[in-house]
């Protein structure tokens, strides 16, 4: 009973939790209308700036997926923002326009619409492993070897696209990002998909286990039979392999290519999500759910900014001052003193009583 | 072979020079590749030089201060006539161009004017007029509504700190200042994206529930937006008005497509306005220090909307122009 108490100031995740809940809270007692929700029969959706905030944290949900696991090994992938941009472009160059919605004259080509969709996460999996491979068998740090990708991605999204913003009407693709089914907005029923897998993965076999090996010790694990490379190797790829989908998910809701602004910070949102979901960043255990919550506090700060007119100004620091607030409350130190004090406050209970 | 080399190179330089004694060598440097605008606006300057029968030494630099400071002295080193300018960034410019200026090369600004302006000597600088930009969406807006009712207008900010974003709001605040019933319910960046002009116009229709008029600083904004108001389950451009900014092609078609109802034109064809400047000079008329801005238009969906103060300019009809858009 005592130990459980205890480590509830310790769990970051349930500190992550109760944090969420706090924002919103708060933003409920301004506004009880933020947490209306109601069924819009001509778009076939669930209507509200709840559903809002899980359906636009997709694209860092799916990416801090990956993300979570490259910072248990240890690492980092700066790179991930621009593979979003190189997935749109890449879908939109094979997509261009819908020739029988809109009949623009010029060299338009619909190619069969699975290609749009594959070439994309194929080439994304590709720079992935690239990834990896530089990381797992080069050795290289993490951070110099995604860095690489992080600088020339953008530069391959625009050789694709000519530098131009192409724009699509074709319905399958917008339906990627703004269409819905079971009454959600699609991106969450991918969210929800993605996640699953990841983390049957990772938990119903051996290999999350493997990863938090590696991201304590490498060596150990290598001398211990663990090929430490291709685990490296596979998370980076995965990681890759995630930024396409969140790509695609990105340039759908926009129905264009925007290899400018697409993806851009979203590094530090997927890095930002990890650590405020638990896992940190010297590497070792890491938790999904948590990088989950994470993403989902990230989103939920932005919409409130939205929602309640916050100027325009004031944005970057109304947003630091919450995370601030969250991660230091989530801090080893503040966790500790709060146990201490839950302890402390029991002892005096008990000897009273 | 070398002298050979070099005694070629001479003769070459010697009859190119006695060839184009009447024409012009007009050295560019332009930031780089980085938008339909910008493109847009290199080709024009091209084209000109082109007509004109003008040589353009042309330099991209890649969205680098350096390589455009290279490219400055270059054209020192090449004697050219002319310098067009184009800074990736507004600060650092102040040495390259003194020597510009010692080397008494007359230097014509485009599109982003350097901090430096002020200390330096230059002929001509052309740029957009965001201010009068802003206040044609505002006058657009007005004259199409008609009316003393209320109207709720919802603006989308471009990003903070850049001249277009503050200018345009600037603009747009003025002219409704003077019509009370226009009432501003929200105004938030959208950082001249169509990702972030679509989630703050998603978050504005939460939080309001009668929206009448959507002012975008930019089209992208404007574009993403009219995604969000029909996942609102509202129609774009009947429900909510939507006026843009740029007049990029993108635009004209949802205009066409009755998703859009207007946009402002930022224009970036620079190219017969500075040819005009530099036949002046030619001549031997002095330069101006103030900033020149090229022809723009308004485009919306039925055309004949006044958009100026005196009401005499009229908005033009995007279906009958959408053939001819370069960008």
């Amino acid at each position: 009973m005592k130990k459980s108490k205890e480590s509830i100031f310790k769990n970051k995740l349930a500190w992550a939790v109760v944090a969420e809940l706090l924002i919103l809270l708060v933003a409920g007692i301004l506004e009880p209308n933020f947490f209306h929700i109601e069924y819009n029969a001509t778009t076939g959706m669930f209507y509200g700036s709840l559903i809002d905030i899980v359906n636009r944290s997709a694209e860092i949900t799916i990416i801090a997926m990956g993300m979570t696991m490259v910072i248990a090994l240890g690492g980092t992938d700066i790179s991930v923002g621009a593979l979003v941009a190189v997935a749109g472009a890449f879908a939109l160059k094979l997509l261009r326009w819908d020739v029988t919605m809109y009949p623009t004259p010029g060299d338009y080509t619909v190619k069969p619409f699975i290609l749009v969709i594959l070439v994309p996460l194929l080439i994304c999996t590709a720079m992935g492993l690239f990834n990896g491979v530089l990381i797992g068998k080069f050795k290289l740090q993490p951070i110099i070897a995604t860095l690489i990708l992080m600088v020339a991605g953008r530069g391959i999204a625009q050789i694709a696209t000519n530098g131009k913003q192409f724009t699509t009407g074709y319905t399958p693709f917008r339906f990627i990002g703004q269409g819905s089914l079971f009454g959600l907005p699609f991106p969450i029923i991918v969210t929800i998909v993605v996640c699953a897998s990841v983390m049957i993965f990772v938990r119903k076999t051996a290999f999350g286990t493997f990863v938090e090996s590696v991201g304590v010790n490498p060596n150990a694990s290598r001398v211990t039979g663990l090929k430490s490379d291709k685990i490296i190797m596979i998370v980076y790829t995965l990681t890759g392999f995630l930024s396409g989908i969140a790509g695609l998910i990105y340039s759908s809701r926009i129905s264009s290519c925007d290899s400018n602004n697409a993806g851009v910070n979203y590094e530090m949102d997927a890095i930002l999500a990890v650590v405020l979901g638990g896992t940190s960043m010297t590497g070792g255990k890491f938790s999904l759910t948590g990088t989950i919550i994470g993403s989902l506090i990230i989103r939920t700060i932005t919409t409130l900014v939205y929602y309640f007119g916050i100027t325009s100004e004031s944005i970057m620091a109304f947003k630091a001052v919450i995370i601030l607030i969250v991660i230091v409350i989530q801090s080893e130190p503040v966790g500790k003193w709060l146990a201490t004090r839950q302890a402390r406050r029991q002892k005096v209970g008990e000897l009273r009583g | 072979m070398k002298k050979f080399l070099t005694l070629a190179l001479a003769l070459v330089l010697v009859i190119g020079c006695v060839a184009n004694a009447s024409a012009l060598t007009i050295g560019f440097s332009q930031v780089g590749q980085e938008s339909d605008w910008r493109t847009a606006n290199t080709d024009s300057l091209k084209a000109m030089a082109e007509k004109e029968g003008w040589t353009m030494v042309y330099d991209d630099a890649q969205q680098k201060q350096e390589n455009q400071v290279k490219a400055l002295r270059n054209f020192i080193t090449q004697g050219v006539d002319y310098i067009l300018f184009t800074g990736v960034v507004t600060t650092g410019w102040d040495e390259v161009l003194k020597e510009v200026n010692e080397a008494e090369i007359p230097l014509l600004l485009i599109d982003r004017m350097p901090d430096c302006m002020d200390s330096i000597d230059y002929v001509g600088a052309f740029g957009g007029d965001f201010i009068e930009e802003g206040r044609r969406m505002a006058r657009w807006t007005v004259n199409y509504f008609n009316t003393t009712e209320d109207v709720n207008v919802v603006i989308l900010e471009g990003t903070t700190g850049a001249a277009a974003a503050t200018d345009r709001t600037t603009g747009i605040n003025e002219i409704l200042a003077a019509h009370p019933n226009f009432k501003v319910i929200a105004s938030q960046t959208g950082n001249f994206t169509r990702a972030e002009g679509q989630a703050v116009m998603e978050s504005f229709l939460k939080a309001h529930d009668k929206i009448d008029v959507l002012l975008a600083e930019n089209d992208d904004m404007a574009l993403g937006a009219i995604d969000a108001i029909k996942a609102a389950g509202k129609v774009p451009g009947k429900d909510i008005i939507i006026v843009g900014c740029d007049s990029v092609k993108a635009a004209f078609d949802a205009i066409v497509a009755g998703d859009m109802n207007a946009t402002i034109e930022c224009n970036p064809l620079y190219g017969d306005a500075v040819a005009e400047l530099i036949k002046k000079l030619e001549a031997g008329e002095p330069g101006t220090r103030e900033l020149l801005h090229p022809a723009e238009g308004v485009f919306c969906a039925e055309g004949g909307i006044a958009y100026d103060e005196a009401g005499e300019l009229l908005s033009v009809k995007a279906a009958d122009v959408i053939a001819e858009r370069k960008y």
